[in-house]
């Protein structure tokens, strides 16, 4: 009988599904999940989650169990008992009030526990990150530091982070999951969010995102946190707190910060710091971490003559280039006189980046040149002009008659390329 | 039984035979109207499950070309604009139209113009709104609208040019019309149920639907204020340059979203609770017992309402409103489990001691029970601040409300569609069909929803175009396109089903089911006049009471007998002239004025590039408002 056999085979198909789901569960890795107990902030999220997941499991079984019990245990079957005419029952009805509000009340007590501890004052010490949202890319500055970078965020292991959420146009969110919860960019507001990557962890890579929905690219608005041990940040630290160490025009008298606001604020181990600084290393990432090296694919329909990049030079890329293609009007260079423009991300040690454009796609010459090119045909509605000679600009819908050929692009690249 | 003329044949589908094209544009019958909004929202319905299909596309691997990011976001927006306020709210409004004059005893609505009126705002509304995605123009910022985004700094013009972008004025302006078409609709079923029950119909033996409809009512009329204000907001900075949202003027972006939800919240209501009076029909009827529990059903209905308005910001938890606003709009938050979970149980307890029949429609409803309370749990899940703020904007809170919206509100529309064809078409829907639409849905839905629990709580944010592979997400996203691409399956089969049934279902008597209420009493389909002779109630249950005096199926002790011969079904049908009972006249002068509104609408929207045509058009719409009301509202109603 057909019926019947839908009628089995239904309930059986779920089954599948369901273990299906829960196999899957066990035999994957999961680089984002919530579940986890890397700082302070999720240790608490993920305790009261615990809570909730036990309580809301025995409700669903007995709602559950309870249902299936009654319709097949009532069905109307020949010779089954009659329906009796029941109207309800006081004290049934006061019994499955009274329990649910009683299991609400066990959950309520650690919420507002949890509340208010995760949503006190950072503790003192705390190392103060500014971050600063733009449609669709990330600005980390570290104010005590002297750092302005974009996408990418070190973090040392052990001492707390606390942030000050700004954005300098609509809302965004900013969320790590492998750290503990968002915390929304409010426009002309300064919103606070502060955690503690635990002492125990090893130099390790995190992607972030944007979770609120904030234009054409919002899914395209991603960064990466490095949490690394404290003299590895140091180095870093240092290193992008210095001008940019290629430079075609003679390098400034005095460093733009002072070295000796860098070391006063935290350092306990001194580290020499290598001329090129730290930079979470490359290998590492695409053997441990693969999940944060971006994967986009360069859309159809733009090219680049590779070959050219080897002859890229960068002392034309930096005088030449840089001004022809417009790069100065949005991008500031640490030590360059006149990059000081904040409308697009600081480029000073680009170089030590592993991505570009909201960490979009992977940061090496030949996309970079590709960005330069067109930026808006790589990401959807990017304010970022498009500078290649003869480009389509998907946007003003216009053909590019000015702007950087192939040669000069290249050119601009090895420049950046050169701004470890 | 009334005295009843001579039948005439003409008169089989119990009116003045009419038809054609115009017979409905100038249609004043309730049922009439509650057809036209259950074939237009059903057509909505289908436009967001494609809108549904397409993202699912698109999300099935990473990296996907299917659509541009443009497209996406666009279909989103759509998705969850269609569905809240084309298909799902409508889809209600149906069976308020149909239903609640029907259950309470009476002839028509209390306006059985502006209810034509309420139905042609909410069509032209809705085309408003949905046109534009055929020209790449759909509204993209989300069915929330968030502000500063939905502002003319960020949507106001193709971003690096000065080209005009109206994507979301077609938003702002189709959202206030729908509000327009709602709050009539809602001020006339209040009006109804008070003025208008069939004598002895007191309030606590109304039938569940229409007191859960009742309390939605006023859910509506409370609720769509704020949101009207929101919109009248956003329209001037839109068009008129104000500064309302626009944060280079410094302005607080939060206004917008504590305005949209106090709004949005109680809107989950309006969209649960019609299903859930549904399923209270449905449940005891095929369980051959009374509801049990009725007067908690009734006041946890309303308390769920009352409620609902005081937890509009546990949407915001990630804002940064304080630790006491969290405290307190997650303990509101999590008072509404409570009334919400005696529902649960006293359906349960309806079955229990019955003797219940798996028709298509009781499927319908113990799923909604079943698949309702997954919702309600993972609700509970996110009213715990700390926890949302890992959970809201990922696909965690996409499955929560898709359980609560397709699992609770489509399950309980689905069993009311099957429970009522047969009285609104005078023919059953095809039961083998119906048995493998339920399944089909029943297993697709898990199959898409399920899944996004884990993606959710493994990283994913949602309103994403695309993502990278590696993530964890893979298997979950590819699950979740297979449950879509099922759930067209079994919506295909429920379309052939609905259209085939409706000439070659079964017939139906005018109680197939052997229920209670009332609207069961007379023909189906039933007569343009619906009661022959106005029934005096004397019980909750009226048909059971008839039936067999003795199962006493009201239990308020004090009950009198229904009068038999009111409820008994007529045996033939007649004209309402025949009969002596005054109908309204068919006028289309409430589609006249509701063009009017559109128009003016419309002309608004010009405004912003062409000033005097938009001007113009704007006139010539407020004229064509202002001359239809004049004319209708001089004229008589019957």
């Amino acid at each position: 009988m057909p019926k019947l056999r839908l009628r089995q085979a239904a309930p059986v198909a779920l089954v599948a599904m369901l273990l299906l789901t829960l196999s899957a569960c066990g035999l994957t890795e999961y680089p984002n999940t919530t579940f986890h107990q890397n700082t302070e902030f999720n240790t608490a999220v993920d305790a009261l989650f615990d809570r909730l997941v036990f309580w809301g499991t025995i409700v669903f079984v007995v709602v559950e169990v309870a249902l299936v019990v009654t319709i097949i245990k009532f069905r109307k079957r020949p010779g089954g008992p009659a329906a009796k005419p029941i109207h309800g029952n006081a004290a049934l009805e006061i019994t499955w009030t009274v329990i649910p509000a009683l299991i609400l009340v066990l959950i309520a007590i650690p919420t507002v526990k949890t509340i208010f501890e995760t949503q006190a004052e950072a503790p003192a010490g705390a190392l103060k990150v500014e971050v600063i949202g733009h449609q669709w890319w990330w600005e980390f500055r570290y104010p005590e530091l002297g750092i302005v970078t974009a996408n990418e965020l070190y973090l040392p292991v052990g001492r707390t982070a606390a942030f000050e959420l700004k954005t300098k146009d609509v809302l965004h969110s900013f969320w790590i999951p492998q750290m503990g919860g968002k915390r929304d960019l409010i426009t002309n507001k300064t919103n606070h969010l502060w955690f503690t990557p635990d002492a125990d962890l090893p130099s390790s890579a995190w992607n972030g995102f944007c979770a609120e929905y904030c234009g054409s690219s919002h899914a395209n608005m991603k960064f990466r946190l490095f949490t690394v041990q404290p003299a590895e940040f140091e180095a870093w630290a240092r290193h992008q707190a210095s001008p940019a160490v290629f430079s075609a025009t003679p390098a400034p008298a005095t460093p733009v910060v002072p070295a000796a606001q860098v070391t006063s604020t935290d350092s306990t181990a001194p580290v020499a710091a290598p001329s090129t600084g730290y930079m979470f290393p490359k290998d590492r990432l695409a053997a441990e971490f693969p999940h944060v090296i971006p994967q986009t694919p360069i859309p159809a329909g733009i090219t680049f003559d590779d070959a050219l990049l080897a002859g890229g030079d960068p002392v034309k890329g930096a005088t030449e280039g840089f001004l022809l293609g417009g790069c100065i009007g949005c991008h500031a260079i640490g030590g360059v006189p006149g990059a000081v423009s904040e409308i697009g991300p600081n480029l000073t040690h680009l170089a030590s980046r592993h991505t570009i454009a909201g960490g979009l796609y992977v940061n090496d010459a030949p996309t970079l040149a590709r960005w330069i090119k067109n930026a808006r045909h790589l990401k959807p509605g990017s304010i970022m002009n498009t500078i290649g000679k003869g480009e389509y600009d998907p946007i003003l819908k216009t053909t590019n008659t000015m702007g950087l050929d192939d040669r000069q692009i290249a050119d601009v690249v090895a420049y950046l390329m050169a701004l470890k | 039984m009334a005295t009843l003329a001579t039948p005439t044949p003409a008169a089989v589908a119990g009116s003045d035979a009419k038809s054609g094209l115009w017979s409905w544009l100038a249609t004043t019958d309730h049922k009439r109207i509650g057809t036209l909004y259950l074939w237009t929202a059903l057509a909505f319905f289908l436009i967001g499950g494609l809108e549904a299909v397409m993202i699912r596309t698109q999300l099935a691997r990473p990296n996907m070309g299917f659509v541009s990011a443009e497209t996406y976001n666009q279909l989103f927006t759509m998705h969850g604009t269609t569905m809240v306020f084309l298909a799902v709210m409508p889809l209600s409004a149906a069976f308020f139209n149909f239903l609640i004059p029907l259950q309470i005893g009476a002839r028509d609505v209390a306006f059985p113009r502006l209810n034509a009126f309420s139905y042609w705002v909410y069509l032209f509304g809705g085309i408003l709104i949905t046109l534009p995605i055929l020209f790449q123009a759909a509204p993209d910022g989300g069915w929330f609208g968030y502000a500063p985004l939905s502002t003319p700094a960020y949507s106001g013009v193709a971003p690096g040019s000065s080209e005009l972008k109206m994507n979301m004025d077609f938003w702002v302006a189709g959202l206030q019309v729908l509000g327009v078409s709602s709050l009539a609709a809602a001020f006339n079923f209040i009006t109804t149920i008070i003025n208008m029950r069939a004598p002895g119909m007191t309030l606590m033996r109304m039938p569940m639907f229409t007191w859960m409809s009742f309390v939605v009512q006023f859910l509506l009329i409370l609720a769509f204020p704020p949101i009207t204000v929101a919109l009248v907001f956003l329209m001037m900075d839109r068009v008129f340059g104000t500064t309302f949202y626009q944060v280079a003027a410094g302005a607080d972006p939060l206004l917008w979203q504590h305005l949209f939800w106090v709004f949005g919240h109680p809107e989950v209501y309006i969209l649960i609770l019609p299903a859930f009076g549904l399923v209270s029909e449905v449940l005891p009827t095929f369980s051959k017992k009374p509801l049990f529990g009725y007067n908690v059903m009734v006041y946890s209905g309303i308390m769920i309402g009352f409620l609902g308005f005081g937890v509009w910001a546990h949407h915001m938890f990630s804002v940064g409103m304080g630790a006491v606003a969290d405290s307190i709009f997650s303990l509101m938050t999590m008072l509404i489990a409570i009334p919400t979970g005696v529902k649960i149980f006293n359906w349960i307890a309806t079955m229990w001691s019955g003797e219940i029949r798996f028709t298509v429609p009781m499927k319908f409803a113990i799923a909604l029970i079943a698949m309702f309370t997954i919702g309600g749990i993972s609700g509970v899940m996110h009213s715990s601040p700390p926890a949302d703020l890992q959970q809201t904007d990922t696909y965690f809170v996409v499955a929560h409300f898709h359980y609560v919206l397709f699992g609770g509100s489509i399950m309980g529309i689905f069993a009311g569609i099957y429970f009522y064809y047969p009285k609104i078409t005078g023919r059953f829907l095809d039961e083998r069909l119906g048995n493998v639409h339920f399944w089909l849905n029943f297993i697709g839905m898990n199959l898409t929803f399920f899944p996004m629990h884990f993606s959710g709580l493994l990283g994913m944010p949602r309103r994403i175009y695309t993502y990278d592979a590696g993530q964890g997400w893979d298997l979950f996203n590819l699950m979740a396109t297979y449950g879509t691409y099922l759930l067209v399956v079994a919506t295909a089969v429920f379309v052939w089903n609905f259209v085939r049934s409706r000439t070659r279902g079964a017939v139906a008597g005018g109680d197939p089911w052997q229920a209670a209420t009332l609207e069961w009493s007379i023909p189906s389909p039933p007569p343009e006049y619906n009661f022959a002779k106005i029934p005096t109630i004397g019980s909750r249950y009226p048909l059971w009471d008839l039936k067999d005096p003795s199962w006493n199926a009201d239990p308020s002790g004090h009950a009198v007998p229904s009068d038999p011969s009111d409820l008994q079904e007529e045996t033939a049908s007649h004209t309402a002239k025949a009969l002596g009972i005054p109908m309204p006249y068919p006028t289309a002068k409430p589609l006249f004025t509701a063009i009017g509104l559109v128009v003016m609408f419309g002309g608004l929207l010009l405004f912003r590039d062409h000033h005097a045509v938009g001007l113009t058009i704007l006139l010539t719409g407020a004229a064509m408002l202002i001359g239809g009301l004049y004319a209708w509202l001089t004229s008589p109603l019957e």
